[in-house]
């Protein structure tokens, strides 16, 4: 809980060195543009400023990366709603509503709801954070392979959504993208499917292979199309619509806090994170939303659930990485080699001995959150003036873009070859309707799935049943995991049902 | 009050600058003329964050100023080193490239279980400094206490216990010495294989395995809620207590020292560029020898301590010819 003492050195250390303010601007511009850029990720733009800040005292270094983590994991959302591009693996979900909404015309307000989900998940998840640091971290060391799996199982169930009107054909994208997200080593030490080429021994490269099934797919198949949005009236930047669209986004508190609940709990298991949370949001909102079909065809609810989630790991991870000392990611990772740099062991003792400390970060990030809001309106301002750009300049720069973005993440020519390879394959995937986003979800949580299943059946010695007993986390996850579909089957019967009655009321009125 | 101390501070500053002026002449007068007349370029074939890039980045301000050129660190992380080390040979051996890498357990792992196209005496080990070391630890929580409890446990049903380790390690390859020295069958020991050392040790210290066999330096932020029960190295070592490996293995124990992680060069640049290998070489020494880098890193919880290339090659030997024996095993058939 909160100790008040800590709480006022906390501000005492934020009122006293101006620093801890100074950095915060720069930090949030510097993860925004970077975020932005498709295959930069929020760990790159982190590791790029890291050698900056070994001149810095500790606090002010830690809450420059920390608004550089914060700019970068809504950064990458612009891109997702504006071109389809998810800039991170973190806004996923965010193309599957955000892009359809910018093709429509609502781009000013689909870019609003992006930033104005991703200020109240982030503060959300610090206001978590600040009362469940100690809670938290007493159970994320006690997940076992099984509760993984389980949340694997959980991001699965996103694939019937996913389908469309063919759901045979989203399966088998689901599971071709399983199978590929299975590629390399896996945790037992045997390599499949890397038919001799050693970079694929850890895998197919996620992002350049995401970026192109979901991006340039889409950008050649809009090849004989002149502008991103054909209606001409509709392309207007305006200032009014994008607040219209923070305003949108703050009308659906629910699913700003399901998003941010789902997002703090799944950011702070380690080696999950926000790039899973996202698909979990969107899939629980869609299915529990009474307009759930819409979803995919621009439903601003869809991109309210994926941002607020996505930023809201950001809170659990920092939980993790405060009250244990491990990384539960690469930008966690990265601040605490930038605690290493200032002689300090991230740790349960660090906690123990700096409260204020803590708490000054966490305040700072409140600070951040609210600052982010403002940057971000004047920021997807300037980006909008994409929709602008003919396609015909557009699609060849993006492509260049990613192509180098590519090349960056992997730091050789196996990033721009993969996202080759995939914007063939995620084309071909289009052109005969299968569904390229089941076949991106399969790809993201098939190593996921398959490493903890490995895992539980290691270390039950093949008895999954005995052992999921003595697991009541891994029950819980899987009883509210039916309990959302049961509750899903209910709501929609009796919808079904309602319709009915209106229907026949509507027919006896008209007969009588 | 106010000026003088900053006065004094200029005049501090200024007597500082100076002395490393001095200091920093004579280096780039030699630059000018011969190796190295250009930046080097360090390669690191892990990821940014882990132990060999954060070594590589704290020890770059020294070497580079031994050398009197820039250190510029690329990391090529990826396939267990395997893609970093076929780097790194590729490149020129004229001094303008250099590694830092865990030599083992991954020199003689990508060469024993992933068909490397490169040979153990491709590398020159010019030091070793970091030697780890295998520690088998439980929960803090878990109702074993000695190693013992473990194999007396094992002994009497080998399916009692679930052990979390990394295919392919040093761990491994100790795990099976212990079960071979005391007649438990490996077989039946429920195995749980992690990817890497960190998920490992998360299992361990939140009880999700029984125990764990991991590199036992990487557990020490993790000390509070882990109990470590045998250091597998005769002398004790971070301060870990528990038993040490000659007291249950006897006298002169059959075992593997984990990561040795260090410095490397091309082992042609011997026969092709004598000179630059020798400049490399004192410049390695200087600044492993340089008490500001020793008392740098040691706060960064990195070591420093000078083997030289004759001990540091021996060592990388010795523990490549360990593991050769255990090939079956590492290959996981």
């Amino acid at each position: 809980m909160i100790e008040f003492t800590s709480v006022w050195g906390a501000f005492a250390l934020l009122g006293s060195d101006l620093n801890a303010w100074l950095y915060l601007l720069p930090g949030l511009v510097i993860g925004l543009v970077f975020g932005a850029m498709p295959g930069i990720s929020i760990t790159m733009a982190m590791a790029f400023a890291l050698p900056a800040t070994l001149y810095m005292d500790f606090l002010p270094a830690i809450i420059f990366l920390t608004a550089i983590y914060t700019g970068a994991g809504f950064g990458g959302s612009v891109p997702a709603v504006l071109m389809g591009i998810p800039g991170t693996s973190s806004a996923v979900a965010t193309t599957f509503d955000g892009y359809p909404m910018a093709r429509k015309g609502q781009h000013n307000q689909a870019l609003g709801i992006a930033l104005a989900s991703s200020v109240i998940g982030c503060l959300m998840s610090y206001l978590l954070l600040l009362f469940l640091i100690a809670p938290v971290s007493n159970v994320v060391l006690r997940l076992g392979p099984l509760e993984m799996f389980a949340v694997a199982v959980w991001g699965m169930l996103l694939l019937g959504s996913l389908a469309g009107s063919h759901l045979s054909r989203g399966l088998l994208a689901g599971v071709f993208g399983v199978l590929l997200g299975t590629v390399g080593m896996n945790t037992a030490g045997f390599t499949r499917g890397t038919m001799g080429i050693p970079w694929l021994l850890d895998g197919i490269p996620q992002i350049p292979a995401m970026m192109g099934l979901l991006a340039a797919s889409q950008l050649i198949g809009l090849i004989n199309t002149n502008y991103l949005i054909t209606d001409e009236s509709s392309r207007k930047i305006s200032f009014s619509k994008i607040v219209g669209g923070v305003r949108m986004a703050l009308s659906y508190p629910t699913i700003i806090f399901r998003g941010s609940l789902i997002g703090v709990i799944i950011g702070a298991i380690p080696g999950v994170g926000s790039s899973i949370s996202n698909l979990l949001s969107y899939s629980e909102t869609k299915r529990n939303a009474p307009d759930g079909d819409t979803f995919g065809q621009g439903n601003p609810k869809g991109v309210i659930a994926a941002e607020s989630a996505n930023s809201s790991s950001e809170g659990g991870a920092m939980a993790t990485m405060l009250a244990l000392g491990i990384p539960g990611g690469g930008a966690t990772a990265i601040l605490l080699a930038a605690f290493a740099m200032h002689n300090i062991v991230g740790g349960p003792s660090f906690i123990a001995n700096n409260k204020d400390i803590v708490y000054a970060l966490i305040f700072s990030n409140f600070a951040q959150a609210i600052l982010l809001l403002f940057v971000g309106l004047g920021f997807v301002y300037v980006a909008s003036y994409v929709v602008r750009v003919p396609l015909r300049f557009l699609i060849p720069s993006v492509l260049v873009v990613a192509t180098f973005g590519a090349y960056a993440i992997e730091g050789s020519a196996a990033g721009p070859i993969t996202l080759w390879v995939f914007s063939v394959l995620g084309w071909a995937m289009v052109r005969y309707s299968y569904p390229v986003a089941a076949a991106v979800v399969g790809l993201l949580l098939g190593g996921l799935l398959e490493g903890n299943l490995l895992r539980t059946n290691q270390i039950s010695g093949g008895d999954f049943i005995g052992y999921g007993l003595e697991r009541p986390w891994a029950l819980l996850i899987f009883a509210l995991m039916l309990g959302s579909l049961m509750l899903q089957t209910l709501s929609k019967r009796r919808r079904r049902k309602q319709t009915e009655r209106e229907a026949q009321a509507n027919a006896a009125s008209e007969a009588s | 009050m106010h000026s003088k101390v900053s006065r004094r501070n200029v005049l501090k500053a200024t007597a500082g600058g100076v002395a490393m002026a001095a200091l920093g002449m004579p280096s780039i007068l030699r630059a000018q003329d011969g190796f190295p007349n250009r930046p080097i370029n360090v390669i690191v074939p892990f990821d940014t964050g882990g132990y060999n890039d954060r070594l590589a980045r704290a020890f770059a301000p020294f070497l580079q100023e031994a050398l009197g050129q820039p250190l510029t660190i690329i990391n090529r992380g990826g396939a267990g080193a395997l893609l970093g080390h076929t780097f790194f040979l590729q490149q020129p051996d004229d001094g303008y490239t250099i590694l830092c890498t865990s030599a083992a357990p991954y020199l003689p792992l990508n060469i024993l279980t992933q068909d490397a196209s490169f040979a153990l005496e491709d590398f020159y080990m010019v030091n070793l400094p970091s030697q780890d070391y295998t520690l088998l630890a439980t929960s803090s929580g878990s109702d074993i206490q000695t190693i013992d409890d473990v194999i007396a446990r094992l002994k009497e049903d080998p399916g009692s216990l679930s052990v979390g380790l990394q295919p392919a390690s040093a761990d491994l390859v100790n795990f099976s010495i212990l079960c071979e020295a005391n007649d438990i069958d490996m077989e039946a020991v429920r195995i749980v294989t992690y990817d890497g050392g960190g998920p490992a040790r998360n299992a361990v210290a939140g009880g999700v395995v029984d125990i764990g066999l991991v590199g036992g330096e990487g557990f020490l932020p993790l000390a509070e809620q882990i109990r470590p029960l045998l250091t597998f190295d005769v002398r004790q070592r971070d301060g870990w207590e528990g038993a040490l490996v000659n007291e249950v293995l006897g006298e002169d124990p059959d075992f593997v020292v984990g990561s040795q992680r260090g410095w490397g060069l091309h082992a042609s640049m011997q026969e092709s560029n004598p000179e630059v290998f020798s400049t490399l070489v004192e410049a390695i020494e200087t600044a492993s020898k340089n008490p500001a880098a020793i008392e740098a890193l040691k706060n960064q919880q990195l070591a420093t301590d000078w083997y030289g290339p004759e001990e540091s090659n021996q060592m990388l030997a010795r523990t490549a010819t360990v593991m050769e024996q255990y090939i079956d095993l590492l290959q996981g058939t």
